[in-house]
């Protein structure tokens, strides 16, 4: 039953990812290679945070070193060398996993938060050495390259690059999930759960780390292959620690501890991305609260909470809840508008352009324009609306809160650690 | 008893093996021989070393001085998972198992290490028949079917027990050591326990730490008795019993409390 629905499920995504972009504008269809590039990253990401418990923060050298292995491939195809376009990430995928190894050997001899800190201070060396090294890296303004035609493929529009890419992420992925159910792929959940025991039953732990980290970083490795397909393009910037950061945000919003979690996260942030950062400045800070929000209330992420509902949930249960989840829903969304309120008004006041205004002013507050209408700074209106916001909202949350706990006992189950109470992430050593 | 009268092999020997954890002296040159086939209980108070000596003989801590020998090759010095190669596994006076992974999962990675397994990434594991069947073998010999599918962390203690001997089955050893098996449990655990182990044992070598003389009395052929980092003393358990200098050390001390 579930078996069937999932394989249905997976294949209305596949259908509509082939069938649905050549409808869409280049904006979207970039977007969406983005999308699917960020996605791979984090599932290669997981492998290793998620399945087994080893959290690097220093992803963006895998990423990032199979970025420029793929350009310089490129670039010999370039100068005349007969290799096909479509296999480029290749490029890329040897680059992570040799990095990979190296790195990994290092890293793993360690664990938890000095395995953290070593993968943090690889990821700094390449960061802070590629801007000096002018051959391999292109120095500070890195390198570029074009897609060279390949057959019948020119690779000259975004949706070529987007097939492509579509391709080698659904192979990827397919991999990834292959080796969940090999030995390895076991093996690699029991060093996660207790390193020690594994030891004694005839495994060295090292070297089976080596190869997780190794594997992991193969697959970053062909993410950083795809960017730099599409961007044609790649400098240092691709090391800093920004991108190690974005992907361990995505994974742990989309959820470690399932295996599709990290898509959910990365195809969220990416689209909240694509769809925020053209209206407001401060949309890296919404991305940081969002963060702490899930972290707080649904620390398995949202994966996790959908997880828990699919398990839990009749279809009758739907009526019970649906009421008290539209109540906390329009809570949310208040509360969510008096932040968001906060948020701009403090940018604006606090803004270069009000600075300006204010010396035009010789020291006075004048009023200031934000979502189309004009607000007083010492107006009373101006901070009566977030005060009611924050307050019906609030009100709303309490009062709903209360609802759901009280629907969950009715239908004889408990809330999940997913849905409400905070438990240990996946990933807890 | 079913003591062997075929001419007698060690199967683990230890020669004047010696620990130090800075400057305390844990183990005092140590000297034991288990023979091929015998169950061997070690027995001593309470922070004697009897831990500390499994672990030395395991690998997980090194030896300061000494040599170790299993099945008359040296392992002195080998890190844990060649010492299980080797030939020997070992449970944890605290359980010791894969909390998030199923019962038979935890069997199984054990299984999968004997059959050189060790990073199999091209073949599904649950094609995998010979290593499947004989999980579910160990998975009965040591009464877990039922609960086959659960998380190893939800079982109760004693079946968590009997996991921790059900996994140092699966790799094959032919020399087995148990960290006091039966503690914590009740009579009937106990009783329940002391089967498990002579079955599973059986044409095996085993040894193990135990604090109940009746343990040690109904499952071993001899018994060493460590106090304070040293052999005092290695014999039948009757004669053990019978010991003056044992009393004194220690039996004596435990009939008096
Ligand atoms: N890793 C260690 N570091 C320092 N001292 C230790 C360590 N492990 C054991 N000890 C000490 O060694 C002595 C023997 O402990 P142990 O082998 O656990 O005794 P037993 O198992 O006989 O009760 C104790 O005094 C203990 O404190
Ligand atoms: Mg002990």
């Amino acid at each position: 039953m579930t078996n069937m629905r999932n394989i249905l499920l997976i294949a209305a995504v596949l259908v509509a990812l082939v069938a649905v972009p050549p409808f869409l504008g280049l904006g979207w269809q970039n977007a969406l290679v983005n999308i699917l590039i960020a996605s791979l990253f984090a599932l290669a990401f997981n492998l290793l945070s998620g399945q087994a418990g080893l959290l690097s923060f220093g992803h963006a050298a895998y990423f990032g070193m199979g970025a420029f292995a793929t350009l310089h491939l490129m670039l010999a195809i370039e100068d005349g060398l007969s290799f096909p376009t479509p296999l480029l990430p290749l490029a890329g995928a040897a680059m992570g996993l040799l990095i990979g190894v190296v790195a990994g050997f290092f890293a793993t001899m360690r664990s938890g938060v000095y395995f953290a800190l070593v993968t943090l201070a690889i990821a700094e060396l390449f960061h802070s050495l590629t801007p000096h090294l002018q051959g391999f890296f292109g120095g500070e303004s890195g390198i570029s390259s074009m897609r060279m035609p390949w057959q019948g493929f020119v690779f000259g529009t975004v949706l070529e690059v987007y097939y492509l890419t579509l391709f080698w992420v659904v192979l990827s992925v397919m991999a990834l999930w292959a080796y969940t159910r090999t030995p390895f792929g076991r093996l690699t959940l029991a060093l996660r759960d207790n390193e020690q025991r594994v030891r004694f039953l005839g495994y060295n732990a090292h070297t089976s780390k080596v190869i997780i980290f190794a594997v992991s970083a193969m697959f970053s490795g062909v993410a950083g292959g795809l960017q730099a397909i599409s961007n044609e393009t790649a400098n240092y910037a691709l090391f800093s620690s920004h991108i190690s950061a974005q992907v361990v945000l995505q994974t742990f919003v989309g959820g470690a501890t399932i295996f599709f979690g990290p898509v959910v996260g990365a195809v969220s942030f990416t689209l909240f991305a694509y769809l925020v950062s053209d209206l407001t400045r401060s949309w890296l800070f919404y991305q940081g609260l969002i963060f702490v929000l899930v972290m707080l209330f649904a620390p398995t992420g949202i994966g996790g909470v959908v997880q828990h509902h699919l398990r839990n949930v009749r279809r009758d249960d739907w009526l019970l809840l649906a009421g008290p989840y539209a109540l906390a829903a329009t809570g949310g969304v208040l509360i969510a508008g008096a932040v968001i309120y906060l948020t701009e008004t403090v940018a604006v006041l606090f803004g270069e352009e009000y600075a300006v205004q204010i010396r035009n002013a010789e020291g006075s507050l004048p009023a200031y324009e934000m979502f189309g209408a004009w607000w007083e700074p010492f107006g009373i209106a101006t901070w009566l609306v977030p005060v009611v916001l924050l307050a019906a909202g609030g009100a709303i949350l309490v009062k709903s809160r209360g609802n759901i706990l009280k629907c969950w006992e009715k239908m004889g189950r408990e809330v999940g650690e997913g849905a409400h109470e905070p438990a240990a992430p996946g990933v807890a050593k | 008893m079913t003591r062997k009268t075929t001419p007698r092999t060690s199967a683990l020997q230890l020669t004047d093996v010696t620990k130090s954890f800075g400057e305390i002296s844990v183990m005092k040159g140590v000297n034991l021989d288990v023979e091929a086939g015998e169950r061997h209980a070690v027995i001593g108070p309470n922070g004697a070393g009897k831990s500390t000596l499994f672990n030395l003989i395991s690998g997980l801590f090194a030896v300061s001085g000494g040599d170790i020998c299993l099945n008359g090759r040296s392992i002195t010095g080998l890190p844990p998972h060649r010492i299980n190669r080797s030939g020997l596994a070992r449970s944890f006076q605290i359980t010791n198992i894969f909390h998030r992974l199923s019962v038979f999962e935890n069997l199984r990675i054990g299984v999968l290490a004997r059959h050189g397994v060790r990073f199999g990434l091209f073949q599904p594991v649950s094609r995998m028949r010979a290593i499947n069947e004989e999980t579910v073998d160990i998975l009965e010999r040591v009464g877990l079917e039922p609960r086959a599918d659960h998380l190893a962390g939800d079982l109760t203690y004693s079946e968590q027990r009997a996991l921790e001997i059900g996994m140092t089955l699966t790799t094959g050893a032919d020399v087995i050591l148990l960290d006091e098996p039966t503690a914590g449990m009740s009579r009937e655990e106990t009783a329940k326990a002391v089967e498990l182990i002579r079955s599973v044992t059986e044409g095996k070598t085993l040894l193990m730490v135990e604090h109940d003389m009746s343990v040690v009395f109904s499952l071993c052929d001899r018994v060493s008795v460590l106090v304070y980092g040293s052999i005092l003393a290695t014999d039948t358990p009757e004669r053990i019993s019978a010991n003056r200098q044992v009393q004194e050390a220690y039996l004596g001390e435990e009939a008096a409390t």
